[in-house]
């Protein structure tokens, strides 16, 4: 169907009403008048107005804005005619005059009530039409009710050409043929819209695919979101569909993809070949722990086995950051977060108490790794602590859960840099809790006081936490 | 020690023990422990129970609690969550388990536990300096939060007569 046939069937359509009305009327008043000239019962008299009320009705409908003339000219050919053929009568005048008022009131309150349910139609007309995302609606018989201007741009199809078609049509832009899609899945729970995954997320119906006919033919990757419309008594009365280009998330998401895996397989390589070179090193400072006995060599020997545990403590940093988000979050008990993570560590006179027996976090599953990096802070023996202590903190902004122990602290200078990735901080660890944290929008901050002890607050959001 | 290769051990109780510590609370008041508002702590025997005739408390039964217990309740505390403050009560150790020391490592445990609160009690009389030693100071009753004086309002302010006495303790570690 193209324009000029819509336009024609527009015309056609609208001479078909005019035609219907007319028709009714003269039905009307020419029963009315034949009545009256054959001589209608007394008892009839003067005429009933109800049979006029159908065009009435019918023309305020379908033509809001001329409602009121039309009645006012239906209203006045009836008490013409009545009046100049009905017998005379005390109240003949009254009566004719007050039914003429009904069937103009009629057609006034008809008009009224579809010029309000037209401004309805209309607003949500321009709402689905202005909707950046390309959408259509179909009734319950499957023709196009709506089909806003970014669907138009997707697929180059005009409403003219489309509204009022049924039979999949709306499909064509999209598949090549007509066929069922998501809407039609909402309404008759149609079992071949044959989408390969279809998820459902409350009301609505969701799927994804590639389709080769969009972008000028070079193809897309679509996402279909489809709900029933619903009548004030929550009857289906239609569907409502609409589509999203995701094309370049895809690709982006494809390519972070590949990059991640060429980083993480280079990243991969790096280590192997770091540590196959440590293993080397260890093995030069062993032999000289036995070749010499000079104690200044020797504690330069251990000066250098302290530099190579640090960088072997950072290739095994390297390999966590490698593994975080790889895993979906998941509800984690804390406590056994905090066990796993001090059966890592050597405590050696340090000692740990956590009372965290029935807190659950949301969060990534290395959060036992976010405690060893903060115990080894607390190990540290230029920390010179000889007391962890892990608590919770129920607050109206959430669940903080406190791991203070009782060294030097942290000087007020390095607070503000303590989670930040820099080369110095890199091996503390802390740039990784951080970031492990970060997974599920938990955040961390140090809130000690220097000379009195370091105090980490790990900060959960109230959805994030629960005592079991 | 009551015998040798007992080990004592303190910590905090899961929802599904709370049955076992309201079996310990039946002689104290019926205390009913709730785990959506408590957090209950508890001194526990643990290891081989070689003697302990005359340190008698609830022994682990039928079901999840039971398969939890990894020894016998000896001391237990409670800290309860009122929407305005923090109160602790249910400090309670079985007549044959006392002077051992229980009460004050389970207390010791709650205060570190709970130690990011303000922490609120109605500490009997006797008592008042037992919880002294873990920081609490004594109080008008008019300073505690009012859902935590409830309780008492059937003492309409006599302290002393209800043998009670209103104690604080100001957040912080021991």
């Amino acid at each position: 169907m193209n324009v000029t046939d819509i336009q024609t069937a527009l015309v056609t359509d609208t001479r078909n009403r005019i035609a219907i009305i007319a028709g009714l009327a003269v039905l009307t008043l020419g029963g009315n008048l034949l009545a009256m000239v054959l001589g209608a019962p007394e008892s009839l008299l003067p005429l009933p107005t109800l049979p006029l009320t159908i065009p009435i009705i019918i023309a305020s409908y379908w033509y809001p804005r001329r409602g009121i003339p039309v009645s006012v000219c239906f209203a006045s050919v009836y008490a013409v005619t009545t009046y100049i053929l009905s017998p005379p009568g005390p109240l003949l005048a009254y009566t004719i005059l007050l039914r003429a008022i009904l069937l103009v009131l009629i057609g006034g309150v008809v008009a009224f009530l579809a010029t309000k349910l037209r401004e309805s139609e209309q607003q949500m007309n321009q709402i689905i039409e202005f909707l950046p995302d390309a959408t259509f609606a179909i009734d319950r018989e499957g023709k196009v009710i709506a089909w806003n201007r970014a669907i138009e741009e997707m697929t180059g199809v005009k409403k003219e050409a489309i509204l009022g078609r049924g039979g999949y049509e709306y499909a064509v832009p999209f598949y090549g043929e007509p066929r069922p899609l998501l809407a039609d899945l909402i309404l008759h729970g149609d079992p071949e819209t044959g989408y390969p995954s279809v998820r459902r997320d409350g009301d609505v119906l969701v799927a994804e695919i590639h389709t080769p006919l969009l972008r000028g033919g070079q193809g897309a990757h679509i996402k279909f979101a489809a709900t029933a419309l619903l009548d004030r008594s929550g009857e289906v009365t239609g569907a409502i569909e609409s589509i999203r280009d995701v094309s370049d998330e895809v690709m982006t998401e494809a390519a972070l993809q590949n990059a991640g895996r060429q980083l993480s397989t280079l990243t991969g390589i790096l280590r192997t070949d770091l540590a196959n070179r440590l293993a080397v090193l260890y093995g030069h400072l062993s032999v000289g722990v036995m070749k010499f006995d000079d104690p200044a060599v020797l504690s330069f020997i251990d000066d250098l086995n302290n530099a190579a545990n640090g960088i072997r403590r950072q290739i095994e940093i390297s390999r966590e950051f490698r593994d975080i988000g790889t895993s979906p979050p998941a509800w984690i008990p804390v406590q056994q977060a905090v066990r796993k993570a001090a059966a890592t560590l050597s405590f050696g006179n340090v000692s740990l108490d956590a009372w965290t027996e029935r807190l659950e976090i949301f969060a990534d599953p290395h959060l036992a790794t976010v405690f060893t990096h903060l115990f080894e802070n607390s190990l540290a023996p230029a920390t010179k602590a000889s007391r962890i202590v892990v608590t919770y903190h129920l607050r109206p902004e959430g669940c903080a859960i406190i791991v203070e122990d009782d060294g030097t602290g942290i000087p007020d200078a390095e607070k503000k840099g303590l989670f930040a990735q820099k080369a110095e901080s890199y091996g503390h660890g802390l740039f990784l809790a951080h970031e492990i944290l970060a997974i599920t929008g938990i955040s961390i901050r140090e809130t000690g006081t220097f000379g009195t002890g370091a105090r980490f607050e790990i900060l959960v959001p109230p959805e994030g936490y629960r005592v079991v | 020690m009551a015998a040798t290769g007992i080990r004592p051990e303190v910590r905090e109780l899961t929802s599904a023990e709370f049955p076992a510590a309201n079996e310990v609370w039946r002689d104290y008041h019926g205390t009913i422990g709730e785990p959506a508002r408590d957090r209950i702590f508890a001194t526990f025997l643990a290891g081989q129970i070689v003697s302990l005739a005359r340190c008698r408390g609830p022994r682990p039964g039928p079901g999840p609690a039971a398969a939890r217990l990894a020894g016998q309740i000896v001391s237990l505390a409670r800290c309860r969550r009122h929407p305005d403050g923090l109160e602790v009560d249910g400090v309670f150790t079985p007549d044959a388990c006392r002077n051992k020391g229980y009460a004050r490592m389970v207390m010791s445990a709650l205060v570190v536990a709970c130690h990011n609160d303000d922490l609120y009690m109605y500490a009997v009389e006797s008592l008042a300096g037992f919880y002294a030693g873990f920081g609490f100071i004594s109080i008008p009753e008019r300073d505690l939060p009012p859902g935590i004086r409830e309780r008492y309002t059937w003492a309409a302010g006599n302290m002393e007569g209800a043998e009670v006495r209103p104690m604080f303790r100001r957040a912080g570690l021991l």
